[in-house]
């Protein structure tokens, strides 16, 4: 079987996995990462994003073969003990539900604030309806986006 | 006074920990855990639940560490899970586990210090001496109170001294949902773990013909393909064929090149279209079951008839967390890990359909990513059990989400058929409402099945004032499996029950508003049978919750040009608790809306965790706008069409309106929240568009051609 070196929350690891297996599996089943949820497996709900060299991605939609030579940060890497501006905020607005969505929500809100400290409505509209939440929190979500932002911006 | 006064001789006793039931443990260094006998799938029990035992436990509730109360340590029931039940039915019990505690460590204190109990009062963890002032910490008394008897009788707290309940708290274990530590059933590893997916027969209660693994086990990482039989009732698993690999993606990958031939058995062409002609050929005879019957409404000679119908389709739960579930087989035995709502049945059905003695099968509950009625069932656990039967390893079985849409135990369609009969004085004097349904009885007790009538809503505890009325229903079989989705059919009555009100009211030229109150606010509560555990209705709190949604959204006052507001009310009967909704759109051309305002108000008696009660309003308010919208399951050839979330979507961010939650505050006991969110928004919604000259009569309303943004 291939071997692949990937970059994990700033930390190289060699994983033994055929070069199409998706890396949220190899994050979850080989890494034992599970913060990184699977959802659907077809790019329909968002569950299982992670950062990618900055950018949110699908980790169910690409091949770990396609993701050597790449910064990857899950929802464990965030931060160092939940303080990111994204997860205290999350906090704040007491967002979670059920909370599977939420690794998700949040890399994709964090990824997004990365790029653009003062997103416009329509852009955080756009990004977070990349996601599904069926416990319904949306109305926390754009709560806690909100207080990232303010935050971020003092 | 608390027995077990008797001064003790203080022995150096050592010990572990205190734990005097199974609902908390105090160790010795003062950590204090409390058991969620109620299973968590984001309702947040696992927060309201160990409120009340922390109230009367006098703890600070960030001190509080929770964790599920292990399978068994709790009465046979009690781990059970569902009907929005679990504050109303633990409330009691979970204060009586703390104060039992709290005045066995008072006691203890008051050995230590050879005082009567009465000069000890506990406070944030400690006991202190109401004479001297001095205190010592519980972790520090737990091995003298675990030697004393426990209380047979204690006293709870006057809830006017209450300092947690009633303040809204953060989750317990919010920091580890941030930052993806928690587990769900999902992320569960077992030592020696291996992975299935199955492919199911796609017709209920068809058979295996043959299987040509092949391809399959060519696919590297298969360990071994195999075929398992499906149940009947109550379950109703399908016959299937599952791979077993060392990993999940060799084995989805493995699963797609399987070629697999069913007999599907006779009932293999329904449709959708079939089962609503059915229904509606069906709907003009006379009910199967009479329901409630007050004077003779179909006798009731009215100067005007005023009839509508309506329809709602089956629904799939579509929990975030795709099904899922770990089995592990060891000679007689085995051992079982995952989300159970009611893991009693479980436990007999595993046994009976899959040859285990109960006492040798041991469960491991787990966290839910979603459960809403869906983890009622557990056909999914048989499954697991037949698949581990086949391998010597434990097995995770996942459902991939195309599964999770095709198979599920949905939620009935129906079909209502609403007469009105008005008399001479212009007012509503008889009401029938004839409700056929698919019902879920029939699929977990057999076709034909007693007490099948799906009618909550709108049965003996319809809340208005009509002198006539008679309510019926009628079953009709259908080749899908059938489940209770969150709200059941309080949520499937309401709609039509809401809309047509609001039709007679319009009809007859009467305020929505003042119409329903004229039929509520005079009426005494009354009790909807004759059994001694019988649920009250009560008209009057009915009221109080329209009333204060329609004040807070301004019912009475100018509108903007082209807005328009619908209301709808209903009592969650069976969780004694009320809730209205008013919606508020702007129309902006033929049947195209923007949702503008909504507007909730709850009645639901005391409330343990104000925050918790608001999350689940806003979570069922985007629940029910997902139904009313575009939530839709169509079959065809006995087959569900829908397979995923490209297809049976899902409500999504640029979707939600703002909600605004009012409460009305009273002195009830607690009622549940979990479900009462969702009834009367669709007819409120309904009932919005009606006003703006469009009623919707059937859901979800993209079908008759509403457009939104
Ligand atoms: S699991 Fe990747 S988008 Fe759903
Ligand atoms: S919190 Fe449950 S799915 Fe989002």
């Amino acid at each position: 079987m291939p071997n692949f070196t990937l970059n994990i929350n700033n930390k190289d690891y060699s994983v033994e996995a055929e070069s199409d297996m998706p890396l949220l599996w190899v994050l979850r089943d080989i890494l034992d990462l599970t913060g990184t949820k699977y959802g659907c497996g077809v790019a329909s709900c968002g569950a299982c994003t992670v950062i990618m060299d900055g950018n949110a991605v699908f980790s169910c939609q690409r091949p770990v073969g396609a993701c050597v030579n790449k910064k990857i940060i899950t929802i464990e890497g965030l931060s160092e003990d939940g303080n990111h501006p994204v997860q205290k905020a999350w906090q704040k607005a007491r967002v979670p539900q059920c909370g599977y969505c939420q690794p998700g929500q949040m890399m994709r809100a964090a990824a997004m604030l990365g790029k653009n400290k003062k997103p416009t409505d329509e852009t955080i509209s756009s990004e977070m309806s990349n996601h599904l939440c069926r416990c319904g929190t949306y109305h926390r979500i754009k709560e806690a986006i909100h207080i990232a932002i303010e935050e971020i911006n003092k | 006074m608390v027995p077990g006064l008797q001064s003790l001789a203080l022995p150096a006793i050592d010990c572990e920990f205190f734990q005097p039931s199974a609902y908390l443990k105090i160790d010795k260094k003062g950590k204090v855990t409390i058991y969620v006998g109620k299973q968590e799938s984001g309702q947040g029990v696992d927060t309201a639940l160990p409120m009340i035992v922390a109230e009367e436990l006098e703890i600070d509730f960030k001190d509080v560490h929770t964790e599920i109360a292990p399978y068994g340590t709790l009465k046979e029931g009690e781990h059970d899970t569902g009907g929005s039940q679990s504050v109303m039915t633990m409330y009691t019990q979970l204060r009586n586990a703390g104060a039992i505690a709290k005045s066995m460590l008072i006691t203890a204190a008051a050995n230590v210090w050879k005082i009567n109990a009465s000069s000890c009062a506990a406070d944030n963890g400690e006991v202190v001496n109401t004479n001297s002032n001095k205190r010592i910490k519980y972790g520090a008394l737990v091995c003298q109170a675990a030697l004393l008897p426990i209380p047979k009788e204690v006293t709870l707290k006057n809830p006017k001294d209450f300092k947690l309940i009633g303040k809204s708290t953060s989750r317990s274990n919010l920091n580890e949902l941030l930052t993806g530590k928690t587990k769900y059933g999902i992320d569960i590893k077992v030592e020696g773990m291996v992975y299935a997916v199955a492919e199911r027969c796609p017709v209920l209660d068809g058979v295996l013909v043959s299987v040509d693994d092949t391809a399959a086990k060519k696919v590297p990482g298969v360990i071994k393909v195999v075929s398992y039989k499906g149940t009947g009732a109550p379950m109703h698993v399908r016959a299937g064929v599952a791979v077993i690999a060392t990993n999940i993606w060799s084995a989805m990958k493995a699963k797609k090149m399987l070629n697999i031939t069913w007999d599907e058995g006779k009932k293999n062409k329904e449709t959708t279209e079939s089962l609503f002609k059915t229904f509606e050929e069906r709907s003009r005879l006379k009910p199967q079951l009479e329901v409630f019957k007050k004077g003779d409404a179909t006798k009731f000679s009215a100067k005007n008839e005023i009839s509508a119908s309506y329809s709602e389709p089956f629904l799939a739960h579509a929990t975030m967390e795709p099904v899922n579930f770990i089995a592990s087989v060891k000679g007689d035995s085995c051992e079982l890990w995952g989300g159970l709502q009611l893991p009693d049945w479980a436990v007999n059905t595993v046994s009976k359909e899959c040859g285990f003695k109960k006492e040798n099968i041991k469960v491991n509950l787990a966290l839910m990513g979603g459960a809403f009625g869906r983890r009622l069932h557990f056909e999914f656990a048989i499954e697991a059990v037949r698949i581990a039967q086949q391998t010597d390893k434990p097995v995770k079985l996942i459902w991939e989400r195309t599964d999770d849409i095709r198979f599920q135990p949905y939620r009935p369609a129906t079909y209502h058929v609403l007469k009105a009969g008005i008399d001479d004085n212009n007012n509503l004097a008889a009401w029938q409402h004839h409700v056929l349904g698919t019902p879920v009885a029939y699929m977990t007790d057999g076709p034909g099945a007693k007490d099948a009538a799906e009618m909550d809503g709108a049965d003996a505890g319809f809340c208005y004032d009509v002198p006539n009325i008679n309510t019926g229903y009628t079953g009709v079989d259908f080749n899908i499996n059938r489940g209770w989705l969150r709200s059941v059919d309080i949520c499937v009555n309401s709609f039509p029950v809401e809309s047509f009100i609001d039709e007679v009211a319009l009809k007859l030229k009467k305020d929505p508003l003042q119409f329903r109150l004229s039929m509520l606010e005079n009426k005494p509560d009354f009790k909807t049978g004759d059994a001694p555990g019988a649920a009250i209705q009560s008209p009057a709190r009915v009221a109080g919750v329209l009333k204060l949604a329609a004040e807070k959204i301004g019912w009475t006052e100018k509108r903007k040009p082209n807005h328009f507001i619908g209301l709808a009310t209903h009592s969650f009967i069976f969780a004694k608790s009320y809730a209205a909704h008013a919606i508020e759109i702007e129309l902006l051309g033929p049947k195209k809306f923007r949702i503008t305002r909504v507007v909730a108000a709850i009645d639901c008696g005391l409330v343990i965790n104000p925050d918790g009660m608001l999350n689940q309003m806003e979570g069922g308010f985007a629940f029910a706008l997902t139904q009313t919208l575009k939530g839709e399951i169509t079959v065809s050839d006995s087959r569900v069409v829908e397979d995923g979330f490209f297809s049976y979507e899902l409500l999504r961010y640029d979707e939600m309106p703002p909600i605004e939650i009012y409460m009305v505050e009273n002195k009830e006991e607690p009622g549940g929240v979990g479900e009462v969110g969702l009834p009367t928004v669709a007819p409120a919604l309904c009932n919005a568009l009606a006003a703006a000259g469009y009623r919707p009569r059937s859901l979800p309303i993209r079908k008759e051609g509403f457009t939104w943004v």
